[in-house]
């Protein structure tokens, strides 16, 4: 006689091992809702609602998760719209997803369980991009049905929701990798047998040899600290030849000066510049000081290539750095425009992999690219944009990284810092959450890697 | 496609009433509507678009589940038999039903079913000019089913179109009189996204200002989206 299967909360404190600290989460409908509630204070992970916010816990009124329940924003919170929800889904920046499936294959394709419940209809709501999305997907579900049917199986008998995405799937019973060497049973209850757990699952199990039984501790998770002490402590791993984005208007707004002064002093070389110009100093002050910009990479010999929109002076007399060293041979350039910069990097950073644009179609700029006519208009293929490091400038942040902009800063760096491995901020002022308004945050903390404050004696001019 | 009026009223954008805000939507028309599955939804443009009586409507929309006892939501425009089809991520609730489900089943409404993050990067290409995206989701799942797929990354993605309607109906907090707008919580969710995205967009608001009444750092939808506004009471 098998045990008993699990009560559901502790399949879901189970689940909640999954976590680590600082990971971003998603959460579908039915039992990973419940997460949240198993969470001490539930802080050290962002949960991500498709409904529009991020970092919540319940209960509360205004708010209401997948599942209704009400639930309240955490200090450093905040709201956003759907289409950036899809691009956190997407663009890699969600670590972990739950999902309950109605059914789940060994291989890893699964049935959301709002199609089973709605009988044939695929209502898939946000489960598909969560899946398709997250770097771990993991299937919380009963092991079996209430008619006793296996929700584990070898093939799926509805339509999937999802092709090979699930990674790990936890039951009332036990814990099973799956995948596309199907499933390894590596948990199981207290008071089962892997062999009345192979019994009641209807697809072929592997016994793990490192067989061990599920605990039920909840991690105790924490924010990671993101403060680093100057520019060069946040910026000394930044290995050579790597593609940084940069902001940078022809004006001083925008651009990260001090990091920028911090990446000369380091001196790593063949870097990779995106950015909307490749430095305008010596150009646009006409006597005035310089402002700091890409030029002091440029002068260091740092800067092996630019993607950017304006990469020339406005004066053909007074050449900028990057121009001087382009016409040496000592840099290579990538000319793209502007609007199709920024559209590269928000589809680099929402997880779009290529998109049709009409800008540039019947041009220089459409050369070696596909061409396509769509519903009547001409198009051209460009892809998404996405770099090792990135260096914004906002105002203020949080400690979590959220930020907040200043002016036309805003232009490049809210989509910027959503494309880089590591994303780096300078601002003005660090707070503590919460003192950043959830209607107020224009780049979420799970986007943000590291923060430095911006020395308050610190010039932008040379 | 309906074109906004050549002549805006002295009021700048702000129209007397639903009725007056939905001036020129026909039958046939593909329609916006934000909100969430019964909350923060339009209600007073739904009314609206009920009493302008037109037929064969498709609405693109969350979906329509049961709102609070009083509120005229999705789904009561829907049991009203104007609306033709409907493109939703979750067009029902799949435990309470509703007219959608009873409609559907009976063969009087047409469904398409998308994921989430599929229609919202299919409004949001539609209102940024962008023909199509290719996408990771879905992929080998009857999402992709007739649709061309290509391998990038190693990963092979799906390739959607863009998606833009007729009129949009948002929901927002508060306007200037020009049409910037902000949201309060979650009723961010659809419609920054849909305001680009309609040939006319129709926002209800709770409150009106004057221009500068918004902080310019604070503004989520700019006025160059906004056609028409209309007090929510």
């Amino acid at each position: 006689m098998p045990g008993t299967p699990l009560e559901l909360n502790f399949v879901v404190r189970r689940a909640a091992q999954e976590l680590f600290s600082g990971a971003v989460v998603a959460l579908g409908p039915g039992l990973p809702c419940r997460l949240p509630s198993e969470l001490i204070n539930g802080s050290g992970v962002w949960l991500v609602s498709d409904s529009g916010f991020l970092g919540f816990q319940g209960p509360d009124t205004d708010a209401a998760d997948q599942e209704r329940q009400p639930v309240m924003l955490l200090p450093g919170g905040a709201y956003t719209g759907v289409v950036d929800i899809a691009g956190i889904l997407r663009g890699g920046h969600t670590d972990v997803a739950f999902l309950q499936p109605a059914q789940v294959a060994a291989n890893g394709d699964f049935v959301h369980w709002t199609t089973g419940a709605t009988q044939g209809l695929f209502a898939p709501g946000p489960a598909v991009d969560m899946a398709y999305g997250a770097s771990k997907v993991v299937a919380v579900t009963t092991h079996q049905r209430l008619d006793g049917k296996s929700n584990i199986v070898e093939k799926c008998s509805l339509p999937v929701d999802g092709a090979g995405q699930v990674d790990i799937i936890i039951t009332d019973v036990a814990v099973m990798n799956a995948g596309p060497d199907g499933l390894e049973l590596v948990e199981i209850a207290p008071g089962w047998t892997a062999e009345e757990v192979v019994a009641i699952t209807d697809a072929p199990l592997t016994v793990s040899s490192g067989l061990k039984e599920m605990t039920f501790q909840v991690p105790t998770l924490e924010m990671p600290n993101k403060v680093y002490p100057n520019a060069v402590e946040a910026l000394n791993d930044v290995p050579e030849g790597s593609t940084i984005n940069v902001d940078g208007f022809a004006g001083p707004g925008g651009m990260a000066h001090y990091l920028m002064v911090g990446l000369r002093d380091l001196g790593v070389k063949g870097l990779k510049l995106i950015s909307n110009t490749a430095g305008v100093a010596r150009v646009s002050a006409f006597g005035a000081p310089n402002v700091i910009d890409h030029s002091i990479l440029v002068e260091n010999n740092q800067v092996a290539k630019a993607t950017a929109s304006y990469p020339v002076s406005p004066s053909a007399s007074r050449p900028s750095a990057f121009e001087e060293a382009y016409n040496r041979g000592e840099t290579e350039l990538e000319v793209v425009p502007q609007g199709t910069l920024a559209e590269r990097l928000r589809c680099g950073g929402a997880g779009v992999a290529a998109f049709y644009t009409p800008t540039g179609a019947g041009t220089l700029l459409a050369e070696g690219k596909e061409a396509r006519n769509i519903g009547g208009k001409d198009y051209i293929l460009e892809m998404g944009l996405r770099a090792d490091y990135c260096i914004i400038r906002g105002h203020k942040a949080d400690t979590l990284g959220n930020v907040v902009y200043k002016g036309t800063s805003r232009n490049f760096n809210p989509v910027m810092a959503t494309t880089a491995r590591i994303t780096v901020v300078e601002v003005d002022e660090i707070v503590e959450p919460g003192q950043l308004g959830p209607e107020e945050i224009v780049t979420p903390g799970l986007y943000i890697d590291r923060i430095v404050l911006r020395p308050p004696d610190f010039s932008a001019y040379l | 496609m309906t074109s906004a009026p050549e002549n805006t009223p002295a009021e700048g954008k702000v129209y007397p009433s639903a009725l007056a805000a939905l001036e020129g939507i026909a039958d046939g028309a593909s329609v916006l509507v934000a909100g969430w599955s019964g909350s923060g939804e339009p209600e007073k443009l739904l009314r609206g678009l009920a009493e302008t009586g037109v037929s064969g409507l498709t609405l693109i929309c969350q979906g329509a589940w049961v709102p609070e006892a009083g509120v005229f939501g999705v789904g009561d425009l829907v049991a009203g038999g104007q609306v033709k089809k409907m493109v939703s991520p979750m067009p029902f609730d799949p435990e309470h039903g509703g007219p959608v489900k009873d409609l559907w089943q009976s063969g009087e409404l047409e469904l398409e079913v998308v994921p989430q993050g599929v229609l919202a990067e299919r409004l949001r290409a539609g209102g940024a000019g962008i023909g199509g995206v290719f996408l990771p989701t879905g992929a080998r799942t009857r999402f992709a089913e007739g649709k061309e797929l290509r391998p990038f990354n190693g990963k092979e993605h799906v390739l959607e179109f863009a998606l833009k309607a007729d009129f949009a109906l948002l929901r927002a907090k508060a306007a200037d009189t020009l049409g910037n707008m902000v949201y309060e919580g979650t009723g961010r969710n659809w419609n920054p996204t849909m305001a680009m995205a309609a040939a006319v967009v129709v926002a209800e608001v709770d409150e009106v200002r004057e221009p500068g009444g918004i902080d310019p750092e604070l503004v989520i939808t700019q006025a160059i989206f906004i056609d028409r506004l209309v007090l929510s009471s």
